[in-house]
């Protein structure tokens, strides 16, 4: 079981060549996926896209997307149902915005909830991120 | 009856009226003109500057009263033709066409300064109460309640209608004088002099300096007053956690704004939070609360406490009391969505104090783009 680990941490950063900026929440994310999916082949910037745009309409109806508070690009500011500016997603515009992984998952926990009615998969979170990466 | 004319009595004009005794009334007559306006036709940001002005009124006042004493003869209370059997036969005189001319103010004319420096007192005092008790601020703040201040403020506007309608008798009488008597009464005041065969000399050059120091000692203490004396007050900046967990969707409201009930409600419904998930661990949910009730509306004895945060709404929403939605009827609906708005619920956005829970009147600044 140690070997495992210690393959797998070390053919991360060939498979994923993540900054180190987000290597360590990504990599706690892929490493958790790899445990849940074991076909799971890495995260995918266009599966982040797609979901990041997606009209899910599953949760609360006031907020059917991400779209619906952060805007229709990552890199443009968003605004809270009660009027207050959310920073770009974007880490291009955002550098700091998926450094604390507390709050990263505290509004995972919030917004999936209000959008799909569910947790996200940790598939879906590092998709995300990955696409946020990509912006 | 001609008059008999000798060395000492030829009828030569003769300084009565002392400079700083007109400075105070021309002084007196600008800052009137500017806390009648700003009190009865501006909107409430222009508070300020009636405070202001009623500071200025305060030391020009004392400096009146003490004048009454120490000044010149004509400028000294004691000189003042009070006496209700002059009082009566002057008027009697301007009903028979006549008026016989004073060398200082005449005994109607005397009355109604009395009457008049009263009526200001009066005036500053309730002012004061008001701008401490409802507003929080001032000298008085602390001291004052907030109950208090609301009863000074009507006896403030009942005061300020009896001042218009004196300086109205005041002007009238001045103008009949003037212009029916022949009795310079505008020129005197401004030039000090009136033309007499009296040789007594009343006004010194040091009567100036004196006055002038008077004024100075006076309003270096008001300065004192005013600025020992600040309001107690919590800055919800101060609360980091408060500020982060909850500044993430919107402005974080002042704690005095809501009944400990309701805050309550607010702690245990996150997990639908105005139809939004704003789910908190139980570590911060619990210190969050405890700071919200130790802070709620019962401890403050602010404007905003009173009337907007004592009173529990079904929804919990303080928009939904009556005194704020009184107080924001003349905003228009579209106005609360600009950008630098947001929404009903950003109190900063015009609220200048709003982090203090004070709510000051002098403290609204409209944004661009909305006009009352």
């Amino acid at each position: 079981m140690k070997k495992l680990l210690i393959t797998m941490i070390s053919i991360f950063p060939l498979t994923l060549p993540a900054p180190i900026w987000a290597s360590s929440l990504l990599d706690q994310y892929a490493y958790q996926a790899k445990q849940e999916f074991p076909d799971f082949k890495g995260f995918s910037t266009k599966d982040g896209e797609v979901f990041f745009l997606k009209n899910h309409n599953m949760g609360k109806i006031a907020t059917p997307a991400c779209t619906s508070c952060h805007g229709e690009s990552p890199k443009q500011i968003g605004s809270t149902r009660a009027g207050k500016t959310i920073a770009p997603l974007a880490i291009s515009i955002s550098p700091q915005r998926y450094m604390d992984k507390a709050k990263v998952e505290k509004w995972f926990n919030r917004n999936c909830n209000s959008i799909l009615g569910r947790a996200c998969t940790v598939i879906e979170k590092g998709n995300f991120i990955t696409f946020m990466q990509s912006q | 009856m001609l008059p008999i004319y000798s060395k000492n009595n030829i009828p030569k004009a003769k300084l009565i009226w002392d400079l700083p005794l007109r400075l105070f009334h021309w002084s007196l007559v600008i800052i009137i003109i500017v806390t009648t306006i700003t009190g009865y036709l501006l909107e409430y940001w222009w508070l300020y500057i009636h405070i202001y002005a009623g500071y200025i009124l305060i030391c020009l006042l004392s400096f009146r009263l003490i004048w009454g004493v120490i000044g010149s003869y004509y400028s000294r209370f004691d000189s003042f033709p009070l006496s209700r059997l002059m009082l009566i036969k002057h008027l009697k005189n301007i009903y028979n066409g006549k008026s016989k001319q004073y060398t200082g103010h005449n005994p109607v004319g005397a009355w109604v300064i009395i009457i008049l420096l009263s009526i200001l007192i009066l005036l500053l005092i309730t002012g004061l109460l008001v701008w401490g008790g409802v507003e929080n601020n001032g000298p008085l703040a602390n001291i004052i309640g907030y109950q208090t201040g609301l009863l000074n403020k009507d006896i403030h506007e009942a005061l300020s209608a009896i001042l218009m309608g004196m300086i109205a008798i005041h002007i009238m009488g001045i103008l009949i004088e003037t212009i029916y008597f022949k009795h310079p009464l505008i020129k005197s005041m401004i030039t000090g002099k009136k033309t007499f065969r009296n040789n007594k000399i009343t006004v010194m050059p040091y009567h100036s300096l004196y006055g002038g120091i008077v004024f100075l000692c006076i309003a270096l203490a008001l300065f004192y007053w005013v600025n020992i004396s600040t309001a107690k007050s919590i800055d919800i900046k101060a609360n980091s956690i408060y500020q982060q967990e909850c500044g993430d969707c919107h402005t974080p409201h002042h704690p005095s704004l809501r009944t400990a009930e309701n805050w309550q409600s607010i702690m245990t419904g996150l997990t639908n939070h105005y139809g939004e998930n704003a789910n908190l661990n139980a570590a911060t949910t619990a210190k969050i609360t405890q700071y919200l009730l130790q802070n709620n509306a019962n401890i403050f004895d602010t404007k905003a406490a009173h009337e907007i945060g004592r009173n529990n709404t079904i929804t919990m929403r303080m928009t939904d009391t009556k005194y704020w939605q009184k107080k924001h009827k003349k905003i228009k609906t579209e106005d609360f969505s600009i950008s630098t708005v947001g929404s009903k619920i950003n109190c900063n956005a015009c609220h200048n104090d709003a982090d203090t829970g004070h709510f000051s009147s002098a403290e609204i600044k409209l944004p661009q783009g909305i006009k009352p």
